[in-house]
């Protein structure tokens, strides 16, 4: 398993946003669905190693985040998409995703191969020299995927990657998400449900700090055939385990 | 690409065209780093923080404002107070200025540098050392231009040249020394925090050193009217450590 939590909660001052988690997820790609100041960036932050829990236990590729030593491993082979990723407008796309590959100790000689990679595979290549002040705010996005896949990560963590994506590029995106699937475990938390059900294996549905449940999209989707409001299958049983949940 | 393509057709069935084209624009966007990038990588061990130091002054709005506060820090470290507290006290505003600058304040990447493998702190170390050394280049040239325009009936240009050497000598160039013998020491024992800790020792000992050759040593440690200003001092470093390096909230130690 690489991703192994246990009982986490995270309390800013009275506020608790993360109350007792359990979470273990393998190879695949793992949806985080809730709705808003459900937990799901707060769990995101601590599994991306940004703030460390309150308490429970997290273990990431097998090491513990705590100390200091596997934290760094930790980091060399994360992938991590920020919320609100701010950009350096002054930088190109390769100057961009260059500095961030450096930054998580890539050998020097691997890096110029593995940018070139990450901006193509989220299909930049024609703006690759391009100031990021130049771009429109789905490119932006698509350049913070880059940075977070050019260490083709084992861990690849990614918050609302889709939010100012045109659909095509979603399409594009959703199979992106798939095949590094193959490879690492990929954590997708998102508000768009249709996102997961093309894309997830696995999907948790957060509320009020808490898993409310766990399972593939269609034992989601399962859940909402009898009650539950929403124009698509999944939605409808979204809504169903969160009215359930809230009763 | 098309299947109809003439120029495709005698290419082996075996050759990864994705691949080949990967690879071409590798070489083609690939950024030579310059001399001074290759010589700071191999001093640091990190191309990555060699990549931060030489990018510092491209962020503008943290240049900015942490050049404009190092430069009043600056002016008030240097002006003959007689007291050895405006010394102390200067570069911990400095240090407060360049941590919010390219900490958490303003740096629009911070959440995400603080899940990268080099140490955010050993990055603000080194951003520190840029903005202090790039403004000694820059003290350096004003020195240099107002002492050449200085001449008779010219009394601006004189003392403008004294204030920048002033500036220049009393401040920058130290300050600039002692960021990098905190980034050297840190880089040696791998710990941004042992680091500063020795960077805040050698100003210390800087400072008091000049009031030892002054004869003042003794008053300056003695004096009970400095406690609260040596306490306010010890305050205001913690303070920098804990904003330089912390995320809203909360971090990882």
């Amino acid at each position: 398993m690489n991703v192994e939590i246990t009982e986490l909660t995270r309390r800013f001052g009275r506020n608790q946003a993360v109350a007792g988690v359990n979470l273990q997820a393998g190879t695949g790609v793992y949806g985080l669905l809730g709705p808003n100041g459900a937990g799901k960036t707060t769990l995101l932050r601590m599994m991306a190693t940004v703030i460390p829990p309150t308490s429970g236990r997290v273990r990431l590729l097998g090491r513990d985040p705590r100390a200091y030593g596997p934290r760094r491993e930790v980091r060399r082979r994360l992938g991590y998409l920020p919320q609100n990723l701010g950009y350096y407008p002054g930088f190109t796309v390769v100057e961009f995703v260059e500095y961030f590959a450096l930054l998580k100790e890539m050998p020097a000689a691997r890096v110029p191969a593995a940018v070139a990679t990450a901006v193509e595979r989220v299909d930049l290549g024609g703006r690759a020299k391009a100031k990021l002040r130049t771009l429109s705010g789905g490119m932006l996005r698509r350049v913070g995927i880059a940075q977070a896949i050019v260490n083709e990560p084992e861990l690849l963590l990614l918050d609302e990657p889709t939010a100012g994506l045109d659909p095509e590029q979603r399409v594009a995106f959703r199979a992106l998400l798939r095949d590094l699937g193959q490879r690492a475990t990929v954590v997708v938390s998102t508000h768009l449900v249709e996102d997961v059900g093309a894309a997830c294996s696995e999907v948790a549905l957060m509320d009020q700090g808490k898993i409310v449940f766990q399972g593939t999209p269609a034992e989601l989707t399962a859940r909402g055939t009898e009650q539950g409001t929403g124009d698509a299958p999944l939605e409808r049983g979204y809504t169903a385990v969160l009215a359930a949940a809230r009763s | 690409m098309s299947d109809n393509d003439p120029s495709l057709r005698e290419c082996p069935a075996d050759v990864d065209l994705g691949r080949v084209w990967t690879s071409v624009a590798a070489q083609v966007w690939r950024r030579q780093p310059g001399w001074l990038e290759r010589a700071a990588g191999r001093l640091l061990r990190s191309p990555g923080l060699a990549r931060a130091l030489l990018t510092t002054p491209s962020l503008l709005l943290p240049w900015l404002i942490a050049s404009i506060v190092v430069l009043a820090a600056g002016a008030g470290a240097t002006l003959d107070s007689g007291q050895p507290v405006v010394a102390l006290l200067a570069p911990a505003v400095a240090a407060a200025a360049i941590a919010y600058s390219y900490g958490p304040g303003i740096d629009p990447a911070w959440e995400l540098s603080c899940s990268m493998a080099v140490s955010d702190r050993m990055v603000l170390l080194v951003r520190a050392l840029a903005v202090f050394a790039v403004n000694a280049l820059l003290g350096l040239a004003a020195s240099a231009v107002s002492a050449g325009l200085t001449g008779p009936g010219r009394p601006g240009a004189a003392a403008a040249s004294g204030a920048a050497a002033a500036v220049t000598f009393g401040w920058l160039i130290p300050m600039t020394a002692v960021c990098a013998f905190a980034l050297a020491v840190a880089t040696l024992a791998r710990s941004a925090n042992v680091g500063a800790a020795a960077g805040v020792a050698g100003w210390l000992i800087t400072v008091l050193s000049g009031r030892v050759a002054s004869g003042h040593f003794g008053a300056a440690v003695t004096d009970t009217v400095l406690f609260l200003p040596y306490l306010a001092i010890g305050v205001t470093c913690a303070a920098v450590a804990v904003f330089a390096t912390r995320i809203p909230r909360g971090r990882y130690r």
